[in-house]
């Protein structure tokens, strides 16, 4: 329905406007100059309090129309976690991802709360993009191969440092389809999941490589549509 | 004279699919191999330093609840 030209009452929206210009202007006259900036929302009872008291009656009247008081929400507390290290772990595992493959990136984004829950015997370090980039700057490498999984046997470190067998990378950056960024995420899980007490890693990690190369070798030769993994 | 061809052929033949396979499982083991990299001596100094990183603060353990 068209408004009536009769109409002689300003729209509500002049009128809020109105008590705004009112309210500012009064603030610009009477109170102090860090105050006239606030805008009118800002003008919190405690603030409106204190310059009641000078304030004459009918310019609070005309503050009240634009403040609007917003009831103070009770935030919970959050409890403080504390961090507990696991009490023996085997292995350290280091994720090393400069955010390169798209792919590997989102199967391990994906699956990542699940490999925590998986693996929570274990010390794991997340490092950031910028973090990440930085690392792979300085091992030249591995550029392309990110993101990287660095497994560290604590066991092997313990005995002789760096120096031999001391763990393995999982490179995850030269898978090219979801499915193969998943398997190889599933098998890296189950390997260390199931060697966490294993006395001899290297040789386990060794012999599961011959017998993948086998099992991809039998294949091969049945005309069987290639593993994921290896092909 | 055809026999002797027939027999050349399928000797190339069988070289060709014997290499073919040896080619492919070698690939396939390699890719392999490069997925799932074991560390030893060569790599030292890539796990120095994550171990550098870890021991001087810079990287902290992941901590987040996992909600149940």
């Amino acid at each position: 329905m068209p408004k009536s030209l009769s109409d002689t009452r300003p729209p509500r929206r002049q009128l809020r406007k109105a008590g705004t210009s009112n309210a500012r202007a009064l603030a610009t006259n009477q109170g102090p100059p860090s105050e006239a900036s606030d805008p009118p929302i800002a003008a919190d009872p405690v603030g409106s309090d204190a310059a009641s008291t000078s304030q004459p009656a009918e310019a609070e009247a005309a503050a009240t129309v634009a403040v609007r008081e917003v009831p103070a929400r009770r935030r919970r507390a959050l409890p403080v976690r504390k961090y507990k290290p696991p009490a023996a772990p085997r292995f350290r595992i280091c994720i090393i991802d400069t955010g390169w493959n798209a792919v590997a990136r989102r199967a391990l984004r994906h699956n990542f709360s699940l490999i925590r829950r998986l693996h929570k015997e274990e010390l794991l370090y997340l490092l950031s993009r910028k973090k990440s980039a930085e690392f792979i700057r300085r091992h030249r490498s591995l550029i392309g191969r990110d993101p990287i999984i660095a497994v560290h046997d604590l066991e092997a470190m313990r005995e002789h440092g760096t120096t031999g067998f001391h763990g393995f990378h999982l490179h995850l950056g030269i898978m090219r389809t979801p499915r193969q960024a998943l398997i190889a995420l599933q098998n890296f899980a189950q390997f260390v999941a199931t060697h966490r007490h294993s006395e001899n890693l290297e040789a386990e990690i060794r012999t599961a490589l011959r017998r993948e190369g086998i099992i991809g070798a039998v294949e091969i030769l049945f005309h069987k549509a290639p593993r994921a993994l290896g092909g | 004279m055809l026999d002797r061809l027939g027999e050349a052929v399928s000797v190339v033949l069988g070289a060709l699919a014997i290499a073919y396979l040896v080619y492919e499982i070698d690939r396939r083991r390699r890719r392999l191999r490069d997925l799932f990299h074991v560390l030893d001596g060569a790599e030292a100094d890539i796990s120095a330093d994550l171990l550098n990183m870890v021991e001087s603060g810079e990287l902290k353990p992941f901590f987040r609840e996992i909600p149940a």
